[in-house]
């Protein structure tokens, strides 16, 4: 099992401003994944694409076209208790993901679940922000060390660590799991739903932070705004098929594309086209 | 030990020390003979100073206690007829004058000890890591289902446009407890879910405190 690569330049340094100067390797790699649910009913169909290292790329649907569902699939998460499958399907930086890699490929991927209530489940901050590194079986001067740090990275305090993780407003808890994920240092990102109930303030404050990550991330995602201003890439999924992949301010400004998988041209574009240009200048 | 800080002097002993008291409230509860009523009366008296001492208002121990006393009189009220006689009676009534002292005792020991220094204590004197993560479990999702529940019964409210009565609220209810159900079920597979995302393999690791 190899370790991940450096998490203290994925998280400390601004990512570049594209991706044009990426390396390589993919982050990334979801070759053909199809998933049905025990009732039957079919999530995801033949689902494909890739991301490199420090690409942000944004998936997009309608309520339950397989977003969460395949995220979930980026860490083994699902399929559930990761049966064996006769060809693996889903790559992280060139790691099958397989029972026999789990461990590995959750060091490699941080996961953020779209109710922070879902996972903050430790009594305080402190824990919580530890569990993870803990399970990595770092030692405990090493895990309090990176339990500061990734506090301080997410913009909380020292004062937070004993607080209660009750005693938090839905945009501290946000943070607070953020933090969680960044103490694994991971590599890759996954992202659902990252500023839902956020207010405008505290969904600035997310995108901040997540600027200053500067490993591939892949967010699942109805805030087609947050897609304009963060994201390289957009991959438009509907009834578990990918039915575009391309630069957001391509695939966005697609009405009829948009239209036809309950989606709505951003705000943010609409204003950039209707916007005279000799205002800019 | 250190000592703590807080409103009363009960909030300021050491933790140790009040998890030691309540234990010895309880062990003492359990030694007594159940004929032995004057020593019963002192154990109350004990446990209503340490109340007292607290500033634990008596209206929030009546209304605890109202909530638990059903459930010990029932249990209490068995021996009677199982045992017959006055000596079902004299154990029936020891029985429930240990419970309630145990159970006045734990309040005692909630208001005077934050839950996280309980479970930080009781990993210092190496109280078993899954007993302590069940509590941990526990003690968190309880707060969420009570919302859940506070939710569910505004949403109910909504709806229900004045109506009342006996078999509606029994039905409403019925049907409240087992939405929670399911919904409480779902919030732990995601939960499980994300324990597994962040490396749990089915051992319970804390980080242990500096001192």
């Amino acid at each position: 099992m190899t370790s991940p690569p450096g998490p203290e330049s994925a998280l400390t340094a601004e990512a570049p401003a594209s991706a044009e100067a990426a390396p390589e390797i993919a982050a990334v790699e979801v070759r053909g994944v199809r998933f049905r649910f025990p009732s039957g009913q079919a999530a995801l169909d033949d689902v494909s694409f890739t991301a490199r290292a420090g690409e942000r790329v944004a998936i997009v649907g309608p309520s339950g076209a397989g977003k969460s569902t395949l995220l979930m699939h980026l860490n083994g998460l699902l399929p559930e208790r990761l049966p064996a499958v006769p060809q693996s399907t889903v790559f992280i930086e060139g790691v099958a993901v397989a029972p026999e890699t789990a461990a590995d490929v959750r060091r490699r991927v941080g996961f953020l679940f779209q109710d922070p209530d879902d996972q903050l489940f430790c009594p305080t901050v402190r824990e919580d922000v530890a569990f993870g590194p803990l399970n990595l079986g770092l030692p405990a001067a090493e895990v309090r060390g990176l339990v500061t740090s990734s506090l301080e990275l997410v913009g909380l305090g020292a004062e937070y660590a004993e607080r209660s993780t009750l005693q938090l407003s839905v945009g501290e808890r946000k943070r607070v799991c953020l933090a969680g994920v960044f103490a694994c240092r991971p590599s890759v990102l996954a992202l659902d739903e990252p500023s839902a109930n956020l207010d405008p303030r505290a969904r600035r404050n997310l995108l901040q932070i997540l600027n200053r990550f500067s490993g591939c991330q892949i967010i699942a995602t109805h805030d087609l705004d947050l897609v304009v201003e963060h994201c390289h890439r957009v991959v438009v999924l509907d009834h578990g098929k990918v039915f575009a992949d391309g630069p957001p301010a391509q695939v966005l400004r697609d009405e009829w594309l948009l239209k036809q998988h309950g989606l709505e041209v951003p705000l943010r574009l609409l204003l950039d086209d209707s916007m005279p240009r000799h205002s800019l200048s | 030990m250190t000592v703590e800080s807080g409103p009363t002097v009960c909030h300021r002993l050491p933790a140790g020390l009040k998890l030691l008291l309540v234990a010895l409230v309880i062990a003492a509860g359990l030694a007594i003979p159940a004929e032995n009523w004057p020593a019963h009366g002192m154990l109350a008296a004990l446990v209503f100073a340490g109340h007292t001492f607290a500033g634990i208002p008596l209206r929030y121990l009546l209304r605890r206690l109202a909530l638990f006393l059903p459930l010990l009189l029932t249990f209490a009220l068995s021996l009677p007829l199982s045992q017959g006689g006055d000596r079902g009676w004299e154990l029936g009534t020891a029985i429930a004058l240990r419970g309630s002292l145990a159970f006045l005792s734990m309040l005692w020991l909630i208001h005077v000890l934050p839950f996280p220094q309980l479970l930080a204590t009781l990993r210092r004197y190496h109280c078993p890591s899954v007993l302590l993560a069940m509590m941990a479990f526990m003690y968190r999702f309880s707060f969420l289902l009570f919302h859940e529940v506070e939710r569910m019964t505004a949403a109910r409210r909504a709806r229900s446009f004045g109506r009342t009565g006996f078999w509606f609220r029994w039905k409403v209810g019925a049907q409240v407890i087992g939405m929670l159900l399911i919904r409480s079920m779902r919030r732990a597979e995601r939960v499980h879910g994300a324990m597994l995302a962040r490396g749990w393999t089915g051992d319970v690791r804390v980080l242990e405190d500096k001192a």
